[in-house]
């Protein structure tokens, strides 16, 4: 009964150490933790999504105009708020979820289990400092560049296939999204996407340093428990962002562009 | 009167655990069990005591100590133990300079030059055995990295934790030169053995 509470008391206090410690990401080895996580989580996802997000921009057009009789503008449009806004951040948040948090739980647990995480203490080193901080940063940065990276991708792959499939030009569809593009959506899936990143890194990392017990079999339950909470924590968030914007708070401060 | 490195005792119902190190000796002290054994070390390298034990170090007593303190005490221990295992996705490089890294002292180069040195006393080729993953190395090369990590600190007190678990007579006879690489780094130092009886 208390588990849920237990945890996320430890997520709000991980959260607050990775914050107070954000500035030992200049000490060497933290920074180099922090480089190699960025590597991995966005650098070495970017050649898999390329395919994803290119068919993703196409659909999106095609499936507007040829499907649902949309003219050029409401294409642009809906291509626009759907990758920008909703599925640029959640294509990306599942890829980090599927790629990295299962190995960054994975590869926590097991230290926990195999008592490294006892011997980097015994050695000084803190733990949040070398293990936790430089994944938070690390995922957080990759990402949002991994969402970004998708964006293009999905805008690019729309506006470049769509004129194979549907009767509109690229320069046309181009001169469109220049004139529809704000800079809003911009900010949104840059805040979005690193709020993403945070929740996956702190979920996975809190769950691996946390596996139920300390035999081998808590790896598995761990990784598991991190990718699931992760998920929702990510939808959660999602709908948060959804209700602020197109709901009614923020006095209409910020408006959908549909 | 003989100045201790360490004094440690410990009361359980089973037995009774006691170890008075005199600094600057080599002291072995053979324990009833793992347990036992686990306890010892793990109290000499958290410098802290459990109930039931008692603890000093350096001449001071592990009871109260602040943080600060305790730092220091445990900044003067060095360990080749299973307990103090190596990182298994860091290299033995990187397994060696880590906590000079972290800690910002000694520079690397010291410890650069510290590594090639002990390894080329144990006769392994440095470049090759520093770019290795601990799964890539055998138990002996374990226990050298994990010594050449503890070297870096100069510890006051190395303690050796069943130091030859695991190697064969051969690799022993290597492993029994850890307390002359000690000793010519450290030659005021004090060299504790940890076993338990059954391994002695």
């Amino acid at each position: 009964m208390f588990q849920p509470l237990r945890e996320i008391e430890g997520g709000i206090q991980l959260s607050l150490n990775v914050a107070a410690r954000a500035p030992r990401l200049r000490v060497a080895p933290i920074f180099e933790s922090f480089l190699r996580q960025v590597y991995f989580t966005g650098v070495t996802a970017a050649t898999g999504v390329v395919l994803r997000a290119c068919g993703l921009g196409v659909i999106i057009i095609a499936v507007m105009m040829d499907m649902l009789d949309a003219d050029v503008d409401l294409a642009v449009k809906i291509l626009l708020l759907l990758v920008f806004r909703e599925i640029g951040p959640l294509a990306a948040a599942v890829v980090v979820i599927l790629r990295t948090g299962t190995a960054v739980s994975a590869e926590m647990a097991m230290m926990r289990v195999s008592g490294q995480t006892r011997a980097l203490r015994y050695l000084g080193i803190d733990l949040y400092d070398y293990l936790v901080l430089p994944r938070v940063a690390g995922i957080m940065l990759a990402t949002a560049a991994l969402t970004l990276y998708v964006q293009f991708l999905a805008v690019l792959g729309g506006l470049a296939l769509s004129p194979f499939l549907i009767e509109a030009s690229f320069t046309e569809l181009t001169d469109r999204l220049f004139d529809l593009f704000a800079p809003v959506d911009f900010y949104y899936s840059v805040v979005k996407s690193l709020l993403f990143g945070f929740v996956i890194a702190a979920c996975c990392c809190w769950h691996g340093l946390n596996p139920p017990d300390l035999t081998q079999n808590a790896v598995p339950k761990a990784v598991t428990r991190a990718v699931t909470q992760s998920a929702m924590l990510v939808l959660l968030i999602n709908a948060v962002f959804a209700y602020l914007v197109f709901g009614i708070l923020f006095f209409g401060l910020v408006k959908a562009h549909v | 009167m003989t100045e201790l490195a360490l004094r440690y005792r410990r009361n359980t119902t089973r037995h009774e655990v006691q170890a008075s190190v005199p600094k600057g000796a080599v002291t072995r002290v053979h324990v009833p069990d793992d347990d036992a054994k686990a306890h010892l070390v793990t109290a000499v390298l958290k410098a802290r005591c459990q109930p039931g034990e008692e603890l000093e170090l350096f001449g001071e007593s592990a009871a109260d100590l602040a943080r600060a303190q305790r730092d220091k005490l445990r900044a003067r221990v060095g360990a080749v133990s299973p307990v103090v295992g190596l990182i298994t996705n860091l290299n033995a490089w990187e397994n060696i300079s880590l906590p000079a890294a972290y800690h910002g002292s000694p520079p690397l180069e010291q410890v650069a030059m510290l590594a090639h040195e002990v390894l080329a006393a144990f006769g392994a080729e440095p470049r090759a055995f520093l770019a290795r993953i601990p799964d890539e190395l055998g138990v002996l090369e374990r226990k050298i990295a994990a010594f050449v990590r503890s070297l870096v600190s100069a510890p006051e007190l190395m303690v050796f934790d069943a130091l030859e678990d695991g190697l064969s007579y051969a690799e022993c006879r290597h492993a029994a030169r850890f307390e002359t690489q000690y000793r010519a780094r450290q030659p005021e130092g004090t060299v504790l053995y940890v076993d338990t009886k059954e391994d002695a």
